[in-house]
């Protein structure tokens, strides 16, 4: 039967919201849709797809990618091959997507951000999102991870519920197990709570430039986030850190200064009331997501300002 | 320890203009200049502290062009025992390809080791997946995103995931395994000038990919390269620095968030 395999996305009880991306997607396909979630409680309707199949196991074997490879074999088994499988580009989607398509030696193609039907592309970023390749799979099942917020105004409701199937006898994961979730260590300030950000990335050159960037946050009593990059190379601490691994921010104003604007941070950022950025790549991502733009050398405008505000 | 780490020499096109050119079959990289993937600096420094603790040494391992030899004098620079390239022309694009390539030559070559370090993505094409589809064709564990090895034991690591939002879930890995790592998991070493100079010295073998090409396949084509979908727009700023920072200014006072 032609079908499109949905392996939700799941975290400790909840159904992520981004799996509407990847049930979108599956809608735009023309494809029945089959769900695959655990056999545990979690608000989600019951008619967002065709059929529901409930896997008996526990949720974080679920997340392990050598679980999931041999419930998806089994589903093979079962139901005939689905023509796609569908994972949401997240860090357990892709990490399961990937050892899946290695395993049943099926064509992948992950963060698809668009689709056009008539010509059966699909469109993924490359260097973070300057340029877009189209791609097309060969023949038969292929796996796909689907880039949050893309798809999900396309993900329909459907008049009946979903008949709902179980699946059993999956075996405890070998090689990988589950210990804990660790929380990160809560900061001295909660970047979430502000205003007003002034946020920096990597655009800036280095470690340097931060007092600088903290004497402008100061004089402008804005607080003082960063971008990934900003992170990693610990110039700032990782509370202050905006996007999907870190904070979603959704402040009156964020003024971004130096960063390009990758997805993940754009995901974490894009529902400010008002984004100005400031880089000198005219061709930075982050100038299609924002209100205001300024071309130029992020440290010189950082300067000019103090001094314009310390003139009074 | 025997640790492999692959290490990949990508454009760094943070700051270029990039052009597709040919009616979109390819993307200008003539006028970019080269790097280290940033995933895999942080891989090779993970890889190299590594075995610094537990004795043994690491490889790593390079897929492209006789420049990629330039990512191998770097980690070997930075701690790497020996430097292998495995040789093409090609542009690899499908994960599938790449990952295929790189199973049959350390299957081919039987590499001993006791894990092997990717980074989670290369900053080119993003794909995030060659370590994971190279696990499940060794037939080994497989762990992504991971920002900390708390533990690194003869037969098994405990290691930390980075999910969404902040948390991160605590995992225990049998080896041998394939890791990739997360950029920010350590403070990469400084390479200078003259430690890639001495690590020349060293010498690196170079196979032919020719010789691994058993079921490398692309299953999945590139039809055409695109510029991103414009979207309204940023109303832009310009003129001189003053105008520029008391418009900005402006802006900020009627948002009311300066007064």
């Amino acid at each position: 039967m032609s079908y499109a395999l949905v392996v939700a996305e799941v975290r400790r009880g909840l159904f992520e919201e981004r799996n509407l991306d990847s049930l979108g997607l599956s809608h735009l396909l023309g494809k029945e849709i089959t769900l695959l979630m655990p056999d545990e409680a979690y608000i989600v309707s019951e008619n967002v797809s065709h059929t529901i199949i409930r896997v008996k196991t526990e949720e974080t074997s679920f997340l392990n990618p050598l679980t999931m490879t041999q419930i998806v074999r089994k589903v093979i088994e079962a139901k005939g091959a689905p023509d796609v499988i569908l994972f949401t580009s997240s860090s357990s989607g892709i990490e399961q997507a990937s050892y899946l398509a290695g395993s049943l030696d099926l064509p992948l193609i992950t963060d698809v951000s668009g689709f056009d039907a008539e010509r059966g592309v699909f469109l993924k970023s490359y260097y973070s999102d300057k340029i877009f390749g189209e791609f097309k799979p060969k023949e038969g099942t292929f796996v796909l991870t689907v880039r949050s917020g893309s798809f999900k105004e396309s993900a329909t409701v459907q008049e009946s519920a979903a008949v709902v199937e179980a699946l059993d006898n999956i075996a405890p994961p070998e090689g990988r197990s589950f210990v804990e979730y660790v929380e990160e260590e809560k900061g001295e300030i909660d970047i979430t709570k502000a205003d007003f950000l002034l946020s920096v990335g990597r655009g800036i050159g280095s470690k340097d430039e931060i007092p600088g960037y903290e004497e402008l946050a100061g004089l402008l009593r804005a607080v003082l986030s960063g971008s990934r990059p900003v992170i990693d190379k610990m110039w700032l601490p990782k509370p202050r850190q905006v996007g999907t691994s870190g904070k979603t921010v959704r402040p009156k104003v964020y003024f971004a200064m130096a960063i390009s604007g990758a997805f993940q941070h754009i995901a974490g950022m894009k529902d400010s009331d008002c984004i100005i950025a400031v880089n000198k790549d005219p061709e930075a991502p982050i100038f299609q997501h924002a209100h205001f733009g300024i071309i130029c050398d992020a440290n010189k405008l950082r300067d000019k300002m103090k001094d314009t505000i310390k003139k009074g | 320890m025997n640790l492999l780490v692959l290490t990949k020499r990508v454009p760094a096109t943070q700051e270029e203009e990039l052009r597709i050119v040919g009616d979109g079959q390819a993307v200008d990289l003539t006028k970019v200049p080269f790097k280290v993937n940033d995933w895999d600096n942080y891989s090779v420094e993970e890889a190299v502290r590594t075995v610094e603790k537990t004795g043994g040494a690491v490889t790593a391992i390079s897929v492209g062009d006789a420049e990629s030899d330039e990512v191998l004098r770097r980690a070997i620079a930075m701690g790497a025992k020996d430097g292998f390239l495995i040789e093409t022309e090609q542009v690899i694009h499908d994960p599938q390809a790449r990952a295929t390539l790189i199973c049959n030559f350390l299957k081919k070559e039987a590499l001993p080791f006791d894990a092997i370090f990717t980074g989670v993505q290369s900053e080119d094409d993003q794909f995030a997946s060659v370590g994971g589809i190279l696990a499940a064709k060794l037939g080994l564990p497989y762990a992504s995103m991971v920002i900390g090895i708390d533990a690194f034991e003869a037969d098994h690591v405990v290691a930390r995931r980075e999910l969404e939002g902040g948390m991160q879930e605590r995992i225990k890995v049998t080896l041998p395994a394939v890791l990739s790592l997360q950029s920010g998991i350590n403070e990469p070493r400084y390479v200078s000038i003259m430690g890639v100079r001495k690590a020349s010295k060293v010498e690196r073998k170079v196979f032919k990919a020719a010789g691994y090409q058993e079921h490398v396949k692309n299953m999945i084509e590139v039809v055409k390269w695109v510029y991103p979908a414009k979207k309204g727009g940023a109303t832009m700023l310009g003129g001189e620095l003053d105008t520029v920072c008391k418009d900005l200014l402006g802006i900020l006072k009627e948002k009311g968030v300066y007064q």
